[in-house]
């Protein structure tokens, strides 16, 4: 057999094979859907706007993070400077200057509004482990804001979560979450999120504004706006600790 | 034919004493139920309305025209300027006293658990022309203008397992939709005449009320009291319309009776027991209606010898009419009066509602002390003689119909 015959039989090969032989598999894309998002350590600031029946309020924030549990958000806008919340792995915690003891979430005070927004506490400081929390399967593809995404269908595995039920849209080439809904187990739709524009950081792509709505407040939209970002800096050890908190 | 038919009618009655006294005596268990009833709703009336006015919403209320519109969302923005609203109100003729007040829902933080409360903010010095909060303080004092000071409802301390000098820190939402969270001292227990008030409440100084909720100089709400001979609707019209005219400020300016629903409920509750109270007698009265009927048929060859005498029909049914009349006069005096001495125990012994009324949101104190009020006392005693007397009408009329001869007849 001549190696020109050799060649194109090699060619041919590779061009019938199983088409499922490369696709990605639906935890592969959320594994590094969390990836993308995930830093060594990270620093941004930013602004949250929400528009409601009584007119829109802004506030803005400061926020560190490290890996996919902890974080740190200290809020600057005058109304509510000084406020701040922390979250370790498993426990979130609120600073109020004027307050002598810091004030643990748990439970369903988790899901409660911050400052008024669509978001909820745990909105603010989600742990970057989805596949520990969550089934996942593929279904199917679309496209968002011109770009080319997997539909995903993630389904708790524990009831820890705030959302049983979530369908995103994962970007096929960036793997950002460009759309999601957030429904309960029987279908109901709880929240509904979309980035409206993007950044580029280290050659990921990361949300720079997105908009939440809150399926459960009628006439209520929140605008989460990050003005810098800068990742893998260096961080003091002690930043997300309970006696950091408190001075 | 003349006869003394009062006389007479007055000693029938002792012709079967006992039948007599079994009438009387249900006329005057019918009147000492009313007598008791009325003014036990007459107490809950008055001590309603005193804590309405004392401690939710004044005689006179300012909020916000948006206010009630959005009031399950606890809109604090929607508030208002306390030194302007209070400085124009008070110059409004028949305005005796002003305050300012911000009630907002709490969250008391304490050993990681959150415990829903009712938050306060009051100027303590305004405010004793509205609560008398020395007479209501069971321990500690009243806490200081800018202070972290609060003082905390009995009930509520209770639950809570705190006492005087304890810490907790209190987390709610604020005037600007966010949240925020201060910690006060414990300065003063209080046991408010409503169960309600001192299972949630908490009150604190409205200049500190004011700095947590991001209120500075505003106040949900500007409560007024009237001088006498002023009626509440006429000052809340002038109020508003001296607010819109000096400030151009759009307010829900009402009357207390006008914005309590459960205060109507018990002026209708009133109108129902009056009604009550003629249904009870009608009922105590069946007694008369029958012992009377009795009496026509005992003494039917009476009546015919008395019509063969001359005595005319009218005059048959004025005597028994007569004697129906001095056994209520007899039973509705002696159920007034027991009804009155049921009452005056009553006033100093106390009812005590505590147990019934756990868990009821009804702004009636615990402890009721039902006062004699002698216009009903006269009112409930006329009510059964005139009731009571016209039921025996009824077989009264029936021994003028009587014919003479069949009545010789009867044996």
């Amino acid at each position: 057999m001549s190696k020109r015959i050799i060649i194109v039989l090699l060619g041919l090969t590779i061009l019938f094979l199983p088409v499922s032989l490369f696709a990605i598999t639906a935890q592969e894309i959320v594994r590094e859907m969390d990836a993308q998002a995930t830093f060594e350590t990270s620093y941004a600031t930013g602004s949250i706007k929400t528009v409601d029946r009584f007119g829109t309020k802004e506030s803005t924030f400061k926020a560190w993070s490290r890996g996919t549990t902890d974080s740190l958000i200290e809020f600057t806008s005058i109304a509510e400077r000084g406020q701040k919340i922390l979250r370790t792995k498993g426990s979130l915690y609120l600073f109020y200057p004027d307050a002598e003891e810091l004030i643990r979430m748990q439970g369903a005070a988790l899901r409660q509004s911050v400052l008024g927004s669509d978001l909820s506490y745990e909105d603010m400081t989600e742990e970057k482990t989805t596949l520990d929390d969550y089934d996942v399967t593929l279904d199917g593809s679309e496209t968002v804001r011109g770009r080319d995404c997997h539909i995903l269908i993630l389904t708790a595995k524990t009831r820890q979560v705030a959302y049983p039920v979530q369908k995103i849209w994962v970007d096929k080439e960036t793997f950002l979450t460009w759309k999601g809904e957030y429904a309960t187990n029987h279908g109901r739709l709880l929240k509904k999120m979309e980035v409206l524009d993007t950044l580029v950081i280290d050659g990921r792509t990361l949300p720079k504004e997105t908009r939440i709505e809150d399926a459960m407040k009628s006439n209520s939209a929140t605008w989460m706006m990050l003005d810098t970002l800068e990742v893998n800096i260096p961080l003091e050890s002690n930043l997300f600790t309970l006696e950091n908190l408190t001075w | 034919m003349t006869i003394k038919l009062p006389a007479v009618a007055f000693r029938n009655i002792f012709r079967n004493l006992r039948r007599s006294i079994l009438c009387a005596v249900a006329i005057a268990v019918s009147a000492m139920a009313i007598m008791a009833l009325l003014s036990l709703l007459e107490t809950m009336e008055t001590d309603m309305a005193t804590n309405l006015t004392s401690y939710y919403t004044g005689e006179v209320r300012i909020r916000h025209a948006e206010y009630e519109k959005y009031e399950r969302y606890n809109p604090l923005h929607l508030s208002l300027d306390t030194e302007a609203v209070i400085s124009v109100a008070s110059d409004v003729g028949g305005v005796k006293a002003a305050t300012a007040r911000i009630n907002f829902p709490a969250n008391l933080y304490i050993d990681g658990q959150n415990n829903g409360a009712m938050g306060v903010g009051v100027d303590f010095a305004t405010e004793q022309a509205f609560i008398d909060f020395s007479a209501i303080v069971d321990e500690g004092r009243i806490p200081k203008p800018g202070a972290n000071e609060l003082l905390m409802g009995k009930f509520l301390a209770h639950d809570l397992g705190l006492s005087l000098g304890d810490k907790v820190t209190m987390l709610t939402s604020t005037a600007l939709r966010g949240s925020n969270a201060m910690t006060f001292t414990i300065v003063g227990i209080a046991s408010f005449p409503v169960g309600g008030l001192s299972a949630k409440t908490v009150y604190i100084p409205i200049d500190r009320a004011q700095y947590l909720l991001r209120m500075e100089g505003k106040t949900q709400e500007v409560l007024l009291l009237t001088e006498d001979g002023y009626r509440e609707r006429d000052v809340a019209q002038a109020v508003e319309t001296a607010l819109e005219e000096y400030l151009s400020l759009e307010t829900e300016t009402r009357a207390w009776k006008d914005l309590n629903m459960m205060y109507s409920f018990l002026s209708i509750a009133k109108f129902i027991y009056y009604v009550m109270g003629a249904i009870f007698f009608v009922l105590g009265s069946t007694v008369i209606i029958n012992t009377t009927m009795m009496v026509i048929y005992e003494r039917i060859r009476e009546i015919g010898t008395l019509g063969a005498l001359g005595m005319q029909g009218k005059e048959l049914t004025r005597l028994f009419l007569l004697e129906g009349t001095f056994i209520s006069i007899a039973g509705s005096t002696l159920g007034t009066l027991v009804g009155v001495l049921i009452v005056f125990i009553l006033s100093k012994t106390g009812i005590n509602f505590t147990e019934a009324m756990s868990g009821v949101d009804m702004e009636i104190s615990s402890i009721l002390f039902p006062r004699v009020n002698w216009f009903t006392a006269l009112y409930v005693w006329i009510y059964a003689i005139i009731i009571s007397s016209l039921s025996t009408l009824i077989p009264s009329r029936k021994a003028s119909k009587i014919q003479i001869v069949e009545a010789l007849r009867y044996v």
